[in-house]
C-alpha cells in the first residue's frame, strides 16, 4: 500500500507543471522606462472541462477573467514604468478605424500561427536558424505606430479551464483503480494556455514571443485561476515579467 | 470468461454491417417539426451562453471578412428572404454571402448564416434558394448546434465512466478490457454521427414546412437535391470515377439520394393540392444582377468540367442565353482535351453565344480568336471589332488592335 501511494505522489508531483518558452529578436531589449505600449484587445476564454474531456466555454467566467486579466496587466505595466492603453474594443483607439485594427489583428493571427508552427510545433525552418525571432507585421504596424505614437503593440491570448465535478469524480475512480491494478492517475484535461506577442511599432517586427502552459495531469488540481485577482496577476507575471533580451544584446552585455 | 480480440472485431463488424444494411433511418415528419424558439430569443443556460459568447466573436470575424460579397441590393434581398421563410425567429436571423464557389450554406447557433456564392450560382429560382435558406433557418429554430453539443457531452461523459468502469471491473477480475473499451468508443462515435444525421433530417423536414408556409412550392427542395446528385454524378464520370457513396454509418449527413427521396415525400405531405406556385425566377435573376457572370467564371475555373457543364446546362433548362453559351464554351476551352475535340466544342459555344444580344464582350473576343485559328481572318476581324466596341477599355484592347492589323 505504501509503495502505491508513494508512486502516486511522485506521478502527481511530476505531472503538475508550469512552463514558458520565449523567443526574441536578436537585437531585442526589453522595454524600460518611459515607453508607450498599446495592448490589443485581449482574447480570453474560460471554460469547464466536462466528464468526457470536452471544454465547455463559460460566458460569465470569461467575462470575469477578461476584466481581471486587464486589471492585472495595467498593474504590471505601471510597475515597469510603461505608458499603457488597453483596448477593450476595436474602436477604443480614437482616430483609428476599427476595421484597420481588425486587419492588423488578423494579420497578427496569421503571423502568430506561423511562429507557433515554426518555433513551437517542431516544423523548424533552416532559413530562420540562429536568427532569434524573425517575423514582421510590416508596414501596417508601422503605420499604426506613426498614427498613434505608440512604441509597442502587445497581442495577448489566454485560455483557462477547470475540471467539472464529473471530471474530478472520474479522476478519483482512476486513482482508486490503482489499488485493483487498473491505474489511471493522469486523466487531466484542465489548465491554462496563453501567449503574448510584442510588436515594435517603429519597425513592424515581432520582437518577442512567449507561450505559457500551466496544467496538472490530475483533474481537480489547479495550477492557477485567472478568474481571481491573484490568479490573473500570476498569469500575467508568468507570461510577461521575465522578458529576456535578444542574443546579440546578451552577448554584448557578456563581453563588457 | 475471456474475449479474444478476433471474436470482438467479428462481432463489432457484423453489428455494424447489420445496422448499415438492415435498418433504414426513419423519415422525420414535417408536422412534428415545431419551432423550439420564438422571436427575440436569447441564450438561457450557461452552456448556451458560453456558445453564444464565442459565436459573437465568430460573427464579428465573418462580417468583416474580405471574402464577403457586399453588393447592397443582393444582401438586402437575402436578408428579406430569410426574413420571409425563417419562421418565428425570421427577423432575428442574418445572412452573409461569401465568395466561395461551392454548394454550401452554414447556420451558426446565434442565428447568422453564411451562404456560399456557389449556392447562388446553382439555384434556378427563388423557390430553390428559399428552400436552402429554410433548411438553415430550421437549424436555428430547432436549436440544433446546442442539442448536438449536449448530445456529444452526454455521450462522452457516459463513455468515460463506462471506460473507467470497464477498466476497474477488468482490474478486479484480472481481464484486459481494452478491446471492449475500443468497441465502446466506436459505438460512441457512430452514435454521435447518427445524431448529426438526425439533425440534418429534421432540418430538411422543417425546411419543407417553412417553405410551404411561406407560400413556395415545397417540392423546390427535392429539385435542388436532384440537381446536386446529377452534378456529382457527371463530375465523377468526367474524372472516370464513381460518385462517392460512403458507408452511411460514417457520414455526418444522410446520403443525397435518401435526402431527395424523403424531401419528395415530405413536400407531398405539405403541398396544397390544386394550388399553382410561382418560383419567382425573374425576381431571383434580378437580385443576382451583375454578379452572375462572376459566379459562372469562378465555377468554370475550378477545373471540374463535369460539374461546370452540368451547372450550365441545368441553368439553361430555363432557356439558353449569350452568357450561358459563352461559359459552355469556356468549360471546353479550359479542359482543352485535343482527343475529345474541346477546341471545336469551345468554338461552337462562342459562336452560339454571339448570336444572342446579351453575349458578354469576352464571347466576341474568343469567337474572334477561334475564327482566326481556323483561318477566317475577315470574320475574325469583325468579331474583334465588336469586342472593342463593347469593351473599348479592355486591358488587352491594344493587343487585339494589333492582332487585327498584323
Amino acid at each position: 500500500m505504501r509503495r502505491v501511494a508513494l508512486a502516486l505522489l511522485v506521478s502527481v508531483a511530476l505531472s503538475g507543471c508550469v512552463q514558458t518558452r520565449q523567443y526574441a529578436d536578436v537585437e531585442f531589449t526589453p522595454p524600460q522606462g518611459d515607453y508607450k505600449l498599446l495592448v490589443m484587445r485581449p482574447d480570453v476564454e474560460v471554460g469547464s472541462v466536462t466528464t468526457g474531456g470536452l471544454v465547455e466555454p463559460r460566458a460569465d467566467w470569461t467575462e470575469t477573467a477578461r476584466t481581471k486579466v486587464m486589471a492585472a496587466l495595467r498593474a504590471q505595466q505601471a510597475e515597469r514604468g510603461g505608458n499603457v492603453l488597453i483596448m477593450e474594443k476595436r474602436n477604443s483607439l480614437p482616430g483609428v478605424d476599427p476595421e484597420a485594427v481588425a486587419e492588423l489583428e488578423r494579420l497578427h493571427y496569421a503571423v502568430g500561427s506561423s511562429i507557433a508552427l515554426h518555433k513551437y510545433s517542431g516544423a523548424y525552418l533552416p532559413t530562420k536558424r540562429g536568427k532569434g525571432l524573425d517575423w514582421t507585421l510590416g508596414e501596417d504596424a508601422v503605420a499604426l505606430g506613426r498614427k498613434t505614437g505608440y512604441d509597442y503593440a502587445l497581442f495577448l491570448h489566454a485560455e483557462d479551464s477547470f475540471a467539472s465535478t464529473g471530471r474530478v469524480a472520474l479522476q478519483v475512480l482512476g486513482i482508486a483503480g490503482c489499488f485493483v491494478g487498473f491505474c489511471a492517475p493522469n486523466i487531466g484535461g484542465a489548465g491554462q494556455f496563453a501567449y503574448a506577442s510584442l510588436v515594435d511599432l517603429r519597425t513592424g517586427e515581432v520582437v518577442w514571443f512567449n507561450v505559457l502552459q500551466a496544467g496538472s495531469q490530475v483533474a481537480g488540481i489547479k495550477m492557477g485561476d485567472i478568474r481571481t485577482d491573484a490568479g490573473a496577476a500570476q498569469m500575467v507575471d508568468r507570461l510577461l515579467d521575465r522578458m529576456k533580451p535578444g542574443r546579440n544584446v546578451q552577448r554584448r552585455a557578456q563581453a563588457q | 470468461m475471456s474475449w479474444s480480440r478476433r471474436s470482438l472485431l467479428a462481432a463489432g463488424g457484423s453489428l455494424a454491417a447489420a445496422s448499415a444494411t438492415g435498418i433504414a433511418e426513419a423519415r422525420v415528419l414535417p408536422k412534428d417539426m415545431v419551432p423550439l424558439i420564438g422571436p427575440g430569443y436569447r441564450a438561457v443556460d450557461p452552456d448556451e451562453k458560453g456558445m453564444w459568447q464565442q459565436m459573437e466573436r465568430v460573427e464579428e470575424e465573418v462580417s468583416g471578412s474580405n471574402l464577403l460579397i457586399k453588393d447592397p441590393q443582393l444582401t438586402s434581398y437575402l436578408g428579406d428572404l430569410i426574413g420571409h421563410v425563417g419562421g418565428p425567429a425570421a427577423k432575428d436571423m442574418r445572412i452573409y454571402l461569401a465568395r466561395i464557389p461551392e454548394f454550401n450554406a452554414i447556420m451558426f447557433p446565434t442565428g447568422f448564416a453564411v451562404v456560399f456564392s456557389g449556392l447562388l450560382l446553382r439555384m434556378r429560382n427563388e423557390a430553390q434558394l428559399a428552400g436552402v435558406v429554410a433548411h438553415e433557418s430550421a437549424h436555428f429554430l430547432r436549436k440544433h448546434q446546442l442539442r448536438q453539443w449536449r448530445d456529444m457531452r452526454r455521450k462522452t461523459d457516459i463513455f468515460s465512466f463506462v471506460a473507467i468502469g470497464a477498466g476497474l471491473a477488468g482490474g478486479v477480475a484480472g481481464v484486459y478490457a481494452g478491446d471492449l473499451v475500443q468497441l465502446g468508443q466506436l459505438g460512441t462515435i457512430l452514435s454521435l454521427l447518427k445524431y448529426n444525421r438526425t439533425i440534418e433530417a429534421e432540418a430538411d423536414a422543417m425546411g419543407v414546412r417553412l417553405l410551404a408556409e411561406a407560400g413556395y412550392d415545397p417540392m423546390a427542395m427535392s429539385e435542388t437535391w436532384e440537381q446536386l446528385i446529377g452534378e456529382l454524378d457527371l463530375s465523377a464520370k468526367y474524372r472516370r470515377k464513381r460518385r462517392d457513396r460512403s458507408f452511411t454509418l460514417f457520414e455526418t449527413h444522410p446520403s443525397p439520394d435518401s435526402r431527395m427521396a424523403d424531401l419528395k415525400i415530405s413536400a407531398a405531405e405539405v403541398r396544397q393540392p390544386g394550388k399553382t406556385y410561382d418560383a419567382f425566377r425573374d425576381r431571383y435573376l434580378n437580385a443576382l444582377g451583375s454578379i452572375r457572370p462572376t459566379l459562372l467564371d469562378d465555377q468554370v475555373k475550378l477545373n471540374d468540367p463535369g460539374a461546370s457543364q452540368y451547372v450550365v446546362e441545368t441553368l439553361a433548362k430555363d432557356g439558353w442565353n449569350g452568357l450561358l453559351r459563352f461559359y459552355e464554351g469556356e468549360v471546353w476551352r479550359l479542359r482543352n482535351s485535343s482527343k475529345l475535340g474541346d477546341e471545336t466544342r469551345a468554338a461552337q459555344g462562342y459562336a452560339a453565344a454571339v448570336a444572342y444580344p446579351d453575349a458578354p464582350p469576352d464571347a466576341w473576343r474568343w469567337h474572334g480568336i477561334m475564327l482566326l485559328k481556323s483561318g477566317k481572318r475577315l470574320e475574325a476581324h469583325a468579331a474583334f471589332a465588336r469586342y472593342l466596341q463593347l469593351a473599348p477599355n479592355a486591358p488587352d484592347a491594344a493587343l487585339v488592335r494589333q492582332m487585327m492589323n498584323g
